[in-house]
């Protein structure tokens, strides 16, 4: 090899690396399963154990064992952003994400992460909320509730986004690295995008300047989804915010509902999470943008709703 | 007794500097968010264990405070001992020593090469040098005047340690890691060597450079001298010294053999002279003259007939003078330099929480930089000159430094957990949340739906108060279009807001936020109302009546 051959392949090489932002797009893949499976499917339950109530939400879908397959590697992606209690209904109920992670290592899965990007210092907020304890108690090394590594957000181009075309994404919620993502949020009042339920949920695994989502949030919010597929929505409605949301902190803010909803379909679980406020699901901008990116139904009349 | 358990006793004092440089280095690391609301205690020991820090803490608060019983103690072993503390556990003469032991064959040779030179200057100004700095530093406290944070050694090594050397430490190991994936690297030793032994994070702070700086001219004294911070500059060992004067227990002999002087020739502290033996207030108890006497006649002890040759205290008249006349014109001249403004407190420098008049919390704080290393969030970080002259290193509340991190926990109270002076008051939750220290403002030329018409209100997600401080007003605007578009515009209840400054770190503005965080006792700035009308295609609606 001369001098000029070097150069020239050095110079090859590093535009390549430069370049090489890897592309995502689940478009595709959504259409071929909704193809395959005809009516989308939805379940709910009601109940106080909340243990048991996330087997019996999932058992008209097929049980855990029908998304997570053996040596998978999982993401359980609860709300953890804020340093709040339980009871105050900002995060996801620990039960809840504890249940739905030992179902998964019941399931065979190789390795279960819990992380969220949080609002206030994480630390905090993974104590207050009860799930790093909660994921520790179940007490098995395959899972982990561990806080982000800011070296893993990684530049992703989103294709076919309608208005956020390239964003930092967390590596470990990827298709990539993640076999199996599961979408655990809790349904709150949100003054700007008016809820917060699933799809929002995404922005616990972005990173850069959250706050750009924020400039037209209903189309960026799906355009995110386009990215990260959860292949299960588990919505906590065990408790819900009513009103001084995401952030909560009064207790007479706090519904207790006892419920969880569980679809594959991420936009008919926001959906149908928004009637527990008695709101249509037009009504919130972000479902309305998925549905019309064709990543699930909006509409409840077309979706199988199975009251378990 | 010449020996204890048939240990040489320089043995014992390395053990004991080894032992308590790692429960130094222990505390400094529990210093930290672990968990728990509450701290264990005992983080802030090495400050309420110096004299200096005290006594200049209460001389420029005017008050007792008793926190700073642990000093009183020392005092009292000091009177007896001597000056034990520089050298069996002061964590920054440990340090020195490490350093010096180190870098040997450097340090001997250069130290041999100045050792005439500053024998000559020991001999008439050096040695005053650390009673000067004492003087200036107490007269400066009489006249409220906190210039102990800049001289203080604990001060300076626990900013040195947080500002650089736990940002340095933290960034290195994550390099060292970077790309260590699934192995043993990756999976067992990066994730105990950051937990057990690095900062949760890397942090960054204003003055970094300034800190190492003085860190770094301190370790390189040690080229010209060993020890030499300690034997001519620190005031916290002249404090020491001092006490040490009429100490029990001693050196025996004081005198220096004639024939032989090795003792004089190895003392670190300059604590011995061939002619005039002993100097009490110079002698760290290091026990190196014990180890290697060739005859083995010298030991420590009692020895109540045997007393030193009473010796000035290398405090000439001149350093006397030079003392007092610096410790009344440095405060005299950072008076001076600050009459210059019209007010001057800038309203944009805002204290941690809790904390009252500017005044008295200027003359508490000793810059021993607790608060910025616990404070969770990295929003503390030291003033430069907002605060005057006087206020340099003091800690105040940057919300944007760094992006969407920097505002003060809603429930956190740990920075008030460690202050050795009380300068941030003990705080609760509650009373954390009815004592702010700053209150925040829109500026409605900035925030995007006041001065644009766009849709935002991150500031009002973000609002951690139960009933939200940020609240919203529902307009509409027409678009070019026709289409009627709903724009929330916020204001803020300031009797709600308890001065987070989390809605300004998160303004989705870069560079000057939309909302900002102003000193409590300062004046309304008047950015609540918009001087450029934007071009409103629909009819205006009023603003909101503001408090």
């Amino acid at each position: 090899m001369d001098r000029r051959e070097f150069l020239e392949q050095v110079a090859a090489w590093s535009a390549g690396a430069c370049l090489a932002t890897p592309v995502f797009n689940v478009q595709s893949i959504v259409a071929a399963e909704r193809q395959a499976k005809g009516k989308s499917l939805l379940a709910v339950a009601k109940g106080k154990d909340y243990a048991a109530l996330v087997a019996q939400v999932m058992k008209p879908l097929g049980g855990m064992a029908a998304f997570v397959s053996k040596d998978d590697r999982v993401v359980v992606k609860p709300n953890i952003g804020w340093d709040r209690t339980p009871e105050q209904g900002a995060n996801t109920h620990p039960d809840v994400v504890k249940a739905i992670v030992q179902q998964c290592l019941d399931a065979g899965a190789k390795r279960v992460l819990v992380f969220d990007r949080t609002v206030n210092d994480a630390r905090r907020c993974y104590v207050k909320s009860g799930i790093q304890a909660a994921v520790e108690s179940i007490g098995d090394s395959r899972a982990q509730c561990v806080f982000q590594d800011q070296d893993k957000f990684v530049p992703v181009q989103i294709e076919n986004a309608k208005s956020l075309k390239e964003f930092h994404f967390y590596k470990d919620a990827l298709a990539t690295e993640c076999d199996c993502y599961i979408n655990v949020p809790i349904a709150k009042h949100h003054c700007l995008s008016k809820l917060t339920i699933g799809m929002k949920n995404a922005m616990g695994v972005i990173g850069g300047n959250r706050g750009e989502i924020h400039k037209g949030i209903h189309q960026r919010i799906a355009d995110l989804n386009l990215v990260i597929r959860s292949k299960l929505t588990i919505v906590d409605a065990t408790r819900i915010l009513l009103r001084n949301g995401p952030t909560g902190g009064k207790l007479e803010d706090v519904k207790v509902l006892d419920t969880l909803i569980a679809s594959a379909d991420p936009v008919a679980a926001d959906a149908y999470a928004t009637t527990l406020f008695g709101m249509k699901p037009e009504e919130l901008g972000s479902t309305v943008a998925a549905a019309k990116l064709g990543l699930g139904e909006m509409d409840l009349s077309k979706v199988k709703i199975i009251t378990a | 007794m010449r020996r204890l358990l048939w240990i040489p006793w320089r043995w014992w004092r390395r053990a004991a500097q080894l032992v308590l440089l790692i429960v130094f280095l222990w505390l400094f690391r529990r210093t930290e968010y672990s968990g728990a609301e509450q701290l264990a205690g005992g983080e802030n020991i090495l400050f309420r264990l110096d004299p200096l820090v005290g006594a200049a803490a209460m001389l420029a608060g005017r008050q007792v405070i008793a926190m700073f019983w642990p000093a009183l103690v020392l005092v009292g072993l000091t009177l007896v001992l001597g000056r034990f503390f520089c050298g069996w556990v002061c964590p920054l003469g440990t340090l020195l020593d490490y350093f010096h032991g180190l870098l040997r064959p450097i340090t001997r040779r250069t130290n041999e090469l100045l050792r005439p030179r500053l024998a000559a200057a020991s001999a008439s100004s050096l040695r005053a040098t650390r009673y000067f700095l004492l003087i200036a530093v107490l007269l400066a406290a009489v006249l409220a005047f906190p210039l102990v944070g800049l001289v203080d050694p604990f001060s300076l090594l626990v900013r040195g340690l947080t500002f650089v050397a736990d940002p340095l430490l933290a960034r290195a190991a994550d390099a060292c890691f970077a790309g260590s994936g699934d192995s043993w690297a990756g999976t067992v030793l990066q994730p105990f060597v950051k937990k057990h032994l690095l900062p949760f994070r890397p942090m960054v702070f204003y003055l970094t450079g300034v800190s190492a700086a003085i860190l770094l001219v301190i370790f390189a004294l040690e080229l010209a001298a060993r020890r030499f911070w300690c034997r001519w500059l620190c005031p916290a060992g002249a404090l020491f010294g001092l006490l040490a004067r009429r100490s029990l227990v001693k050196r025996i002999p004081v005198r220096v053999c004639k024939a032989c002087g090795k003792c004089a020739d190895l003392c670190r502290m300059d604590a011995l002279d061939p002619a005039a033996g002993l100097s009490p207030h110079a002698c760290t108890l290091c026990m190196e003259c014990v180890d290697h006497c060739p005859k083995g006649i010298v030991q420590f002890g009692l020895g109540r007939k045997a007393k030193p040759e009473p010796r000035p205290v290398d405090l000439s008249r001149r350093g006397v003078l030079t003392g007092i006349a610096a410790g009344v014109a440095i405060p005299g001249a950072a008076i001076a330099a600050r009459l210059g403004h019209e007010s001057p407190v800038p309203p944009n420098l805002i204290r941690p929480p809790g904390v009252g008049e500017e005044k008295t919390f200027l003359s508490l704080c000793i810059r021993c930089g607790e608060c910025m290393k616990v404070c969770p969030t990295n929003v503390l970080q030291p003033a430069i000159f907002e605060a005057g002259l006087a206020g340099i290193f003091s800690p105040r509340l940057v919300p944007r430094l760094v992006f969407e991190q920097s505002n003060c926990e809603y429930t956190c109270t740990l920075c008030s957990q460690v202050c050795p002076t009380g300068a941030i008051p003990r705080l609760t939750e509650e009373l954390k949340h009815h004592h702010p220290s700053g209150k925040s403002y829109f500026d409605h030329n900035l925030c995007l739906p006041w001065a644009k018409e766009t849709p935002c209100i991150r500031c009002e997600e973000m609002c951690p108060t139960p009933e939200k401080a940020i609240k919203i007003f529902n307009t509409f605007k027409i678009t070019k279009d026709g289409e009627e578009v709903e724009i929330q515009q916020p204001f803020i209840d300031r009797e709600l807001c308890v001065g987070c400054g989390i809605c300004e770190s998160n303004c989705t503005i870069e560079g000057t936020a939309g909302i900002r965080l102003q000193r409590i006792d300062a004046p309304d700035p008047g950015t609540e109302f918009l001087l450029k009308k934007p071009k409103r295609l629909g009819t205006p609606a009023a603003p909101p009546a503001s408090r």
